[in-house]
C-alpha cells in the first residue's frame, strides 16, 4: 500500500518541480537590476560596464548582422570597459511596456520621435543632458531636431539619429503614364489637387489616398495644418493647450472635403492604417500619399514598390506656414540605466551612429553589409549634423550608394530652408486619436460639420490633458 | 397512473445497517490518497495561479495605482475610475459594444438553433452538413476577419459589391459607412461563431430521447409543432446558457473592430476592449486600462448574476 502510494507522490513532485523550473526560467533575476536610474553620483569612467542594444539585424540578413557584430566588436577593442549585448528586439507600442514592467529593455533602444516626449513625461527614459553635454557631438547635432527630445521642463531625453519630414510622396511612374512630368512634382495645394485629378481621370487610379485611423490620421492632419500654418498644440512653460480647432486645421480639412466630395478623387476606402496606406502605394494602387518622406525603404523593400517610381516632394508650404513636421529616429537611455551605463551608451550612440561623418573607413564600413544584402543605401533623409559634414559623408560612400537620390532632389534642395515642427508634446498620441474621427467624419460624410468637429476634439483633448 | 410519494418510497427502503462513523484526520486524509491527489493537483494550481489569477490579482491592484513600470506605483484611490468615467469615448464604447450584443443576438442566435434542428432532421449526409457548419470556426479569427474586410471591400473590387453589381446594385461602403459599419461587422462575427454552436446543439438535439417524437408523430404532431412542443423544450437548458455565454462573449469584441475598422468610422466601432487596448497600448496608461477591464468584469458578474436570477424558472437543471 505504502509503495504505490509513494510512487505517486514521487512522480506529482517531479512534475510540480518540472512546471515551477520552466516558470522560473521566464522570470530573470532582479538582484543585478539597478532598481532606481542614475543612482550613483559621479560615474566611474573606467569600471566595467555592460550595456544592451536593440536592432541587432536578423539572421535573415547575414551581411548586415554580421557587420554589426563586427562593428560592436571594434567598439570593445575600442572601449575595453564596455561590454555590448546585442539583442534583435525591434522596438513595438505594445511590446516595450511589457518590456519595461519586465525590466528587461534595452539599456539603448532605437524608436520614433513620436515616443519621445511621452515616454519621457512618463519617467521612463533617463534624463541625459549633463551626460550629453560632456559627449562631445551635441554641436554637431542639428539644433531643430533637438526640440524633439526636449521636454517641457527644458530636459533632454534621447539622441536623434535619423530624420524626415512629413512630405507628399508620389508615384513617378502613375505620374508618366497620366501625362505629368515626374520630375516637376506639385509645389502648391492647388497643384496637387490638380495633379490628383489629371491621374483619376488618366490612370483610374485614386489621385490621393490620405491615411485615417490609428493615429496616423490625426499626424497626416497634423503636418497639413503646419504647412497651412496652424500648430496643433500651444506650450507655455510645461503647461500645454490643445490649439487645432484654428484656421490652418479647417483649411486643411477643407482640402480633404474638397477632393473626397467634389474632385472624388480619393479612392473608396477612408480607413486606412498605415500598414494600408504603404500597401495601396506599393501595388501602385494611389498616385499621391501624405507621409514621412523616409518611406522609401519601407515601400521599395516590403511593399514591391519599384526603385525608380518612387518620388517625394516637400509638403506646399502655405504663406502662414509654420514648417514641415519632423519625424525620425531616436536612441532612448533607459530610466533604470545607471550614470555608468548612461555614459557608456553615449559613447556607443557616438560610435554607432556619428563616428561615420567623422571618418571615412568608419562610413564605408557602416553601409558595406547593407550594400551587400542588396539593401538601400543613401535614402532621403534629413541630415541630422551639419549639411557640410552630411555631404562629405554622401561622398565618401557614393560608391555604395543604390537609391536613386536625384529623383529626389527637388525635396533635398527645399528641405534645408523649410524650419521644422515638432509633434505635440504633451498627450501626443491622445491628441492624434481625437482627430483620426474627424478626418473620418469629412471623408465619409458630405454633410460633416467641420467646425463643431474641431471644436468638440479640442475640448475632449485639453479634458485629457487637464486630467493628467 | 400511479403516484408514488417519494417519502412513502423512502420509507418503504429498507434501513442499511448502521456504519461505524470514521473520524477524519490528517492521517486519515493522507492514507485516504489526500496526499497524493494535492500533489498532482499542485502542477495546474501553480499554472492557474502564475498565468492566471496572480494577473487578476495584480489588474486588480493596478486599477487602484499609476504606474511608470520603472519606479515604486504609486497608490491613486479611485482616481483612474474617475478619469475612466470622465472620458467622452466611455458613453460611446459602451453603447457600440450594447449595440453589437443586442444585434449579434437578434442576427446570430436563432441561426445555429435552426440551422442544428434541420441537420437533426436530415436523414443522409447528416456528419457531412455538420462538418460544413463548423468550417468557419477551423479557420483562425483573424484570417476570417481579414478576409471578410476585402469581402467588404468599398469599391468595386469586393466580393460583395460584384456580386452586387451583377444585378445593378451598388458599390455600398459597408464598412465605410457610419450607419453600416456595426451591422456588417456583426455579420462576419455570426458567420464566424455559428459552426461552434451548431455543434454544440447538435449534440444536444441528438440527446433527446427518440420515444419523446415517436408518441408526438402518434400523436399526430406536424413536425412544426414537434419542433416547437419536444425540440425546443428539450434544448432550453443548453439554449439558455448558450445565449448567456455569447452575451459574455460579445461584451468583450475585439478582433473584429481592431481589424476591421479600427474604431472608425467616427468611433462607431469603438468597443470597450478597444478603449482598454487604446488606454494601454497607444496612451500607456495601465492604471485606467486595468480600471476599464474591472468595471467591465464587474458589469458581466452584473448581467451574468441578472440573468441567472430571472431564468432560474425556465431552466430545466
Amino acid at each position: 500500500m505504502a509503495k504505490p502510494l509513494f510512487r505517486r507522490t514521487a512522480v506529482a513532485a517531479l512534475t510540480t518541480a518540472l512546471v515551477a523550473a520552466l516558470a522560473a526560467c521566464g522570470t530573470s533575476s532582479s538582484d543585478d537590476d539597478p532598481a532606481s536610474g542614475g543612482g550613483g553620483d559621479t560615474p566611474d569612467s573606467d569600471a566595467p560596464v555592460t550595456i544592451s542594444i536593440n536592432d541587432l539585424p536578423p539572421t535573415e540578413e547575414p551581411e548586415r548582422r554580421q557587420s554589426m557584430l563586427d562593428k560592436i566588436e571594434r567598439f570593445e577593442e575600442a572601449n575595453p570597459h564596455i561590454t555590448i549585448e546585442a539583442t534583435e528586439y525591434r522596438w513595438a507600442a505594445d511590446t516595450f511596456p511589457a518590456m519595461l514592467a519586465g525590466g528587461t529593455e534595452p539599456t539603448v533602444t532605437a524608436l520614433p520621435f513620436t515616443e519621445v516626449q511621452g515616454l519621457a513625461a512618463r519617467g521612463q527614459a533617463a534624463e541625459i543632458s549633463e551626460q550629453l553635454e560632456g559627449a562631445g557631438f551635441l554641436e554637431d547635432l542639428n539644433p531643430g531636431l533637438m526640440e524633439v527630445v526636449t521636454a517641457p521642463d527644458g530636459g533632454i531625453y534621447g539622441v536623434p539619429y535619423a530624420a524626415y519630414t512629413a512630405g507628399l510622396i508620389y508615384n513617378r511612374a502613375l505620374f508618366e503614364q497620366a501625362g505629368l512630368d515626374p520630375d516637376d512634382p506639385p509645389k502648391t495645394w492647388d497643384d496637387i489637387r490638380a495633379a490628383a485629378r489629371t491621374i483619376q481621370e488618366k490612370t483610374g487610379v485614386p489621385g490621393l489616398i490620405s491615411m485615417t485611423t490609428e493615429n496616423v490620421g490625426g499626424w497626416t492632419l497634423t503636418a497639413m495644418s503646419a504647412a497651412f500654418g496652424g500648430l496643433m498644440e500651444e506650450v507655455d512653460g510645461e503647461t500645454a493647450t490643445a490649439s487645432f480647432d484654428s484656421e490652418p486645421t479647417k483649411q486643411a480639412l477643407e482640402f480633404l472635403r474638397a477632393l473626397r466630395w467634389e474632385d472624388d478623387t480619393m479612392g473608396a476606402n477612408f480607413l486606412i492604417n498605415w500598414e494600408d496606406s504603404r500597401n495601396e502605394f506599393g501595388a501602385g494602387r494611389a498616385g499621391m500619399m501624405i507621409a514621412g518622406a523616409d518611406a522609401y525603404t519601407d515601400l521599395v523593400e516590403t511593399r514591391g514598390l519599384p526603385p525608380e517610381a518612387f518620388g517625394v516632394a516637400p509638403l506646399p508650404q502655405d504663406d502662414d506656414a509654420v514648417g514641415a513636421l519632423s519625424g525620425g529616429s531616436v536612441d532612448l537611455i533607459s530610466a533604470r540605466a545607471t550614470p555608468e551605463q548612461i555614459d557608456a551608451a553615449l559613447t556607443w550612440i557616438q560610435f554607432n551612429r556619428f563616428a561615420k561623418y567623422y571618418d571615412e573607413q568608419t562610413a564605408l564600413d557602416n553601409v558595406d553589409g547593407a550594400a551587400k544584402d542588396g539593401r538601400p543605401v543613401g535614402t532621403i533623409e534629413l541630415p541630422i549634423v551639419s549639411q557640410e559634414l552630411y555631404d562629405q559623408y554622401l561622398g565618401w560612400i557614393e560608391e555604395l550608394i543604390n537609391v536613386p537620390r536625384e529623383n529626389a532632389e527637388y525635396y533635398l534642395t527645399t528641405i534645408q530652408e523649410i524650419p521644422l515642427v515638432s509633434e505635440p508634446p504633451v498627450k501626443g498620441q491622445e491628441l492624434y486619436a481625437a482627430l483620426d474621427p474627424v478626418v473620418q467624419a469629412v471623408l465619409t460624410r458630405e454633410d460633416a460639420d467641420i467646425d463643431a468637429l474641431l471644436a468638440e476634439a479640442e475640448d475632449n483633448v485639453n479634458a485629457l490633458i487637464q486630467a493628467g | 397512473m400511479v403516484v408514488i410519494d417519494k417519502d412513502v418510497e423512502r420509507a418503504a427502503r429498507p434501513v442499511p445497517p448502521a456504519r461505524r462513523r470514521r473520524r477524519r484526520t490528517p492521517v486519515t486524509w493522507v492514507r485516504g490518497g489526500g496526499l497524493s491527489s494535492l500533489v498532482f493537483l499542485l502542477p495546474l494550481i501553480v499554472l492557474f495561479a502564475l498565468f492566471s489569477w496572480w494577473p487578476v490579482l495584480k489588474s486588480l491592484v493596478l486599477s487602484f495605482q499609476q504606474t511608470n513600470f520603472i519606479g515604486p506605483a504609486e497608490w491613486v484611490g479611485w482616481n483612474n475610475f474617475e478619469r475612466v468615467l470622465a472620458d467622452p469615448l466611455l458613453g460611446t464604447a459602451a453603447w457600440n459594444t450594447t449595440w453589437f450584443t443586442i444585434l449579434a443576438v437578434v442576427i446570430g442566435y436563432p441561426v445555429p438553433v435552426i440551422a442544428a434542428v434541420f441537420i437533426a432532421e436530415l436523414r443522409k449526409a447528416r456528419g457531412f452538413a455538420a462538418g460544413l457548419a463548423y468550417i468557419p470556426t477551423i479557420i483562425p479569427p483573424v484570417v476570417s476577419v481579414l478576409l471578410w474586410k476585402t469581402f467588404y471591400r468599398p469599391d468595386e473590387s469586393g466580393v460583395f459589391n460584384t456580386i452586387l453589381g451583377w444585378v445593378g446594385l451598388g458599390p455600398y461602403p459597408w464598412l465605410q459607412s457610419p450607419g453600416a459599419a456595426m451591422p456588417s461587422m456583426v455579420v462576419q462575427a455570426c458567420w464566424a461563431g455559428f459552426g461552434a454552436a451548431t455543434i454544440i446543439y447538435l449534440a444536444s438535439l441528438m440527446s433527446i430521447q427518440s420515444e419523446l417524437y415517436e408518441a408526438a408523430e402518434v400523436d399526430g404532431a406536424s413536425i412544426w409543432r414537434r419542433i416547437w412542443h419536444v425540440t425546443l423544450p428539450q434544448m432550453r437548458g443548453i439554449m439558455l446558457i448558450m445565449l448567456l455565454l455569447q452575451l459574455i462573449g460579445t461584451f468583450q469584441v475585439f478582433t473584429e473592430p481592431f481589424i476591421m475598422t479600427n474604431g472608425g468610422p467616427e468611433n462607431r466601432t469603438v468597443t470597450i476592449l478597444m478603449l482598454i487596448y487604446r488606454y494601454a497600448f497607444l496612451a500607456s496608461d495601465y492604471g485606467k486600462a486595468t480600471a476599464l477591464s474591472l468595471m467591465l468584469a464587474l458589469a458581466l458578474c452584473l448581467l451574468s448574476g441578472i440573468y441567472l436570477w430571472a431564468t432560474r424558472k425556465w431552466s430545466t437543471t
